[in-house]
């Protein structure tokens, strides 16, 4: 394994032309008289912080998902505990899409360091940004979080994406810092409820309401709940917003919300059921995976106004 | 801004996807093959999506007798049978299926237009459409007018929400059919409540030629007479008519291609940028562009147009049969199953620089294209090192289907001593840089309607001018007897199609 100080952005891109070059010679006569090979992509660096003990696969997979919508190269970095540590690979991902005859390939570089080199791996990444295109960082590290080494990876990024309904993860407070730094900052829990936010601005309309109650399963509100009452509450000053809990075990997400006394809308997994007096309508509510939020929020890389006065109105 | 915000405070345009207002879509023609094999899985997957509002309703008018859920029975096959990359979820269906309903109806019998009316005035009770309804004609062109006149006599054509309708091609026959269609179709609906369906124009690829050249600052200052050498236009199919040579014979390829889809893609790429992207502006635009196509006088026709019909050939190892032998078509039929029509353009930007549009049947591939051929360098200064390789014109080739993307074709340095050149590729795929499906052109333009968005509808004077630009071509085909077959199934159209470039100093394209 390569030492601390063998690790240099100049040797690891150096590596990736290479392996581009290896890669894209033809394995055969044949495949080179098809003018096959691969197809070199790259829309973005993505670069993401995970704990060690996250699974390898598992992550792979996620980012393998969203190369296909957002090609980039991939950096993702290993936060362990302990001891000394850093050292870095690259190695390609490709996929052959159906019925065509050559292959897609996006670079990754993984990077594993323990949480005190993080200034180092600052260092290392920083050059090896693709040029000219947006760097996004994926902050799934509570390691980083937690030893308060955020400071030393925000200025790597554009936008930074967190996931606040994880556990571990930076909450409301941190986001806030970023937004107030001058960071573009997303957050799949803000996500996850575009869906509702989307069909509530249908059925919401036009109308007047007086009052809307956001009631969740649950003792405590969850970050999507609350996310979903600031919005309401933000957007429409003029009507009451209040809160309501089922007061039994759940996670806290948001499962009705009640307009006046004339509409209902409930949310269930993938479904909502909208009530307006003796009408009783169903509309699709689909249910994205954590792969199709990022995708969602890779999509944005510019300062997005509704969530930043949302989460304001949350952390003032 | 600011009023808008004010207006719809809970919309946010940064990541809601539009949605459909509350309506009621009614087809016409509901028991046919275009509403089993398009419509149907297209608003389903609006539904997957949850683009469609909860007061949305389907009522499906036909002449067969059926009850509601017998139609949805069918439906429901179709729409297993004929969606493409989803999955079909039966609790969506379920929910889907209860805004879908049916009425029996013969289009002849104008009490038929009552019957739907009642209808629809219990669907807005159940459904609170708000009493928005698109009618969808899913039926043949000689019922549009019949349609929308009996639509008006039952006052279907207004009501306290918006009223439209959509109608498939062709728009008449001819110039003055397309008028006569035209002077019965805006006696019962306004011109912006009738949506002329083309469904090329709702392909991802075609509207991406717009954001290419338009969003993109480096293509304009090329996109004229003085780089582009000349322009060519394919649409290719590998197939025969498959069993439609009944129908195939009254259109033939220039009428069922080049007057609608193909005159519309060449405007597209050929049209001034729009002050906006907005339905008018850019329709005005294309409309402008086909207007400025050279009109052929007779005796230019000739050597501007060439018909082809095809006859036995092989596509791959199989033997086809020739037109001539499809079941249906007349033993001397004169229908043209190839085209290839050579356009100008009299404007300021496209003067002299010529537009070949070709489409035909049994082709050797199936292929859609739009291939830009500029001019060559000025000077040929690695002349004595290349063996003419630097005087291969740069080429761009927009890929409509079947690998939708775009293509730049350049020489390059080969590696090593000397100054050897050879011609390379750079190649942008659409599926694979975008892994995200792409909406199908009728999901697309499905929205657009009950939106409310004509931008890529046709309108009226841009049929009309499609129809003027092809109109001498088909008078002058009309005069003659033409020794068809002319070229072999399987092979890139007849001779004449060849000769017509070669007088340009031209050749087609091998896609």
């Amino acid at each position: 394994m390569p030492t601390a100080e063998a690790i240099k952005p100049d040797k690891i891109l150096k590596e990736l032309g290479e392996l581009w070059t290896n890669i894209g010679k033809p394995e055969s006569s044949e495949e080179e008289s098809l003018d096959g090979g691969v197809l070199r992509a790259c829309a973005m660096t993505l670069i993401s912080f995970v704990d060690d003990e996250e699974d390898a696969a598992a992550l792979s997979e996620t980012l393998a998902s969203l190369m296909k919508e957002h090609p980039s190269r991939a950096v993702v970095v290993r936060v362990k505990e302990g001891e000394d540590a850093l050292s870095a690979r690259v190695f390609a991902q490709c996929w052959m899409p159906f019925g065509h005859r050559r292959q897609i390939c996006c670079e990754q570089v993984e990077i594993t360091a323990s949480i005190d080199r993080l200034a180092d791996v600052a260092a290392i990444v920083g050059p090896l940004a693709v040029p000219d295109l947006p760097r996004v960082i994926l902050l799934r590290s509570a390691r980083v979080v937690r030893a308060g080494a955020i400071r030393k990876i925000l200025p790597l990024g554009d936008k930074i994406v967190v996931d606040s309904a994880r556990p571990g993860a930076p909450g409301f407070g941190e986001l806030g810092g970023l937004l107030d730094a001058g960071h573009i900052a997303g957050d799949l829990a803000w996500t996850r409820i575009t869906e509702t936010r989307s069909l509530l601005a249908q059925v919401l309309e036009g109308s007047k309401s007086a009052t809307i109650s956001v009631e969740y399963d649950g003792k405590e509100a969850g970050p999507e709940t609350r996310y979903l009452h600031a919005w309401l509450e933000s957007s429409l000053p003029d009507t009451r917003v209040t809160l309501k809990g089922s007061g039994s075990a759940g996670p806290g997400k948001p499962c009705t919300v009640r307009v006046d006394t004339d509409l209902t809308v409930q949310l269930t997994k993938g479904c909502a059921e909208i009530e307006r007096g003796d009408v009783r309508q169903w509309a699709n509510l689909p249910v994205g995976t954590d792969e199709e939020l990022l995708n969602a929020e890779l999509s944005i890389v510019v300062h997005d106004r509704i969530f930043e006065r949302v989460l304001n109105q949350i952390t003032a | 801004l600011i009023l808008m915000s004010q207006e719809t405070p809970l919309q946010d345009p940064l990541r809601f996807h539009r949605k459909a207002p509350p309506c009621a879509v009614v087809i016409y023609g509901a028991n046919g093959d275009l509403t089993k094999r398009k419509l149907m899985p297209a608003l389903y997957r609006l539904a997957y999506e949850g683009r469609l509002a909860p007061g949305f309703a389907v009522v499906g008018v036909s002449r067969t007798a059926m009850t509601d859920d017998e139609f949805r029975d069918r439906m429901k096959d179709s729409v297993r049978k004929f969606l493409e990359d989803s999955p079909f979820d039966e609790d969506l269906w379920h929910s889907f299926a209860q805004g879908i309903s049916y009425v029996a109806g013969d289009v002849g019998d104008p009490a038929s237009f009552g019957e739907v009316a009642k209808h629809l005035a219990c669907v807005e009770q159940t459904h609170k459409t708000e009493d928005n309804v698109l009618f969808y004609l899913s039926t043949q062109p000689s019922q549009y007018a019949e349609i929308a006149e009996g639509l008006a006599g039952a006052g279907l054509n207004k009501g306290k929400g918006w009223r439209r309708i959509v109608i498939e091609k062709p728009f008449g026959h001819d110039l003055d059919s397309a008028r006569a269609l035209q002077s019965r179709l805006q006696k019962c609906f306004n011109e912006n409540e009738i949506y002329r369906i083309d469904h090329y124009l709702g392909k991802e690829t075609v509207q991406n030629i717009m954001a290419f050249r338009f969003g993109n600052g480096i293509f304009e200052p090329l996109w004229n007479r003085t780089y582009i050498d000349h322009v060519q236009i394919t649409a290719a199919e590998s197939i025969g008519v498959e069993g439609r040579g009944a129908y195939y014979q009254e259109a033939g390829a220039l009428r069922d291609m080049i007057q609608n889809h193909l005159l519309q893609v060449m405007a597209t790429v050929a049209m001034e940028p729009a002050s906006s992207f907005t339905s008018d502006a850019v329709r005005d635009e294309r409309a402008k562009l086909l207007r400025a196509i050279r009109i052929m006088r007779p005796d230019q026709v000739a050597d501007n147009a060439v018909a082809g019909q095809y006859g036995p050939g092989r596509s791959g190892s199989e033997h086809v049969g020739g037109f001539l032998q499809e079941k249906g078509v007349s033993p001397d039929s004169q229908t043209n199953t190839y085209a290839a029509v050579t356009f100008l353009v009299d404007n300021w930007r496209w003067a002299g620089v010529p537009f070949y549009i070709r489409t035909g049947k049994a082709l050797p591939k199936r292929v859609s294209e739009i291939a830009i051929q500029f001019r060559v360098a000025p000077l040929a200064m690695f002349r004595k090192a290349t063996a003419g390789a630097e005087t291969v014109p740069n080429m761009l080739i927009l890929r409509i289907q079947p690998e939708e993307g775009i293509s730049l074709k350049f020489v390059s340095k080969r590696p090593g001593s000397g100054m050897q050149l050879r011609p390379v590729s750079m190649d942008f795929n659409y599926g694979s840089s975008f892994g995200e499906r792409s909406p199908s052109a009728y999901e697309t333009l499905l929205l657009d309607a009950i939106s409310g968005d004509a931008t890529l509808y046709t309108r009226q004077d841009m049929v009309e001018a499609s129809w003027t630009a092809v109109q001498p071509i088909m008078d002058y085909w009309a005069t003659q007897k033409f020794n068809f077959p002319n070229y072999a199934a399987g092979t890139w159209g007849p001779k004449e199609a060849d000769e017509m470039l070669a007088r340009w100093g031209h050749t087609w394209r091998k896609p």
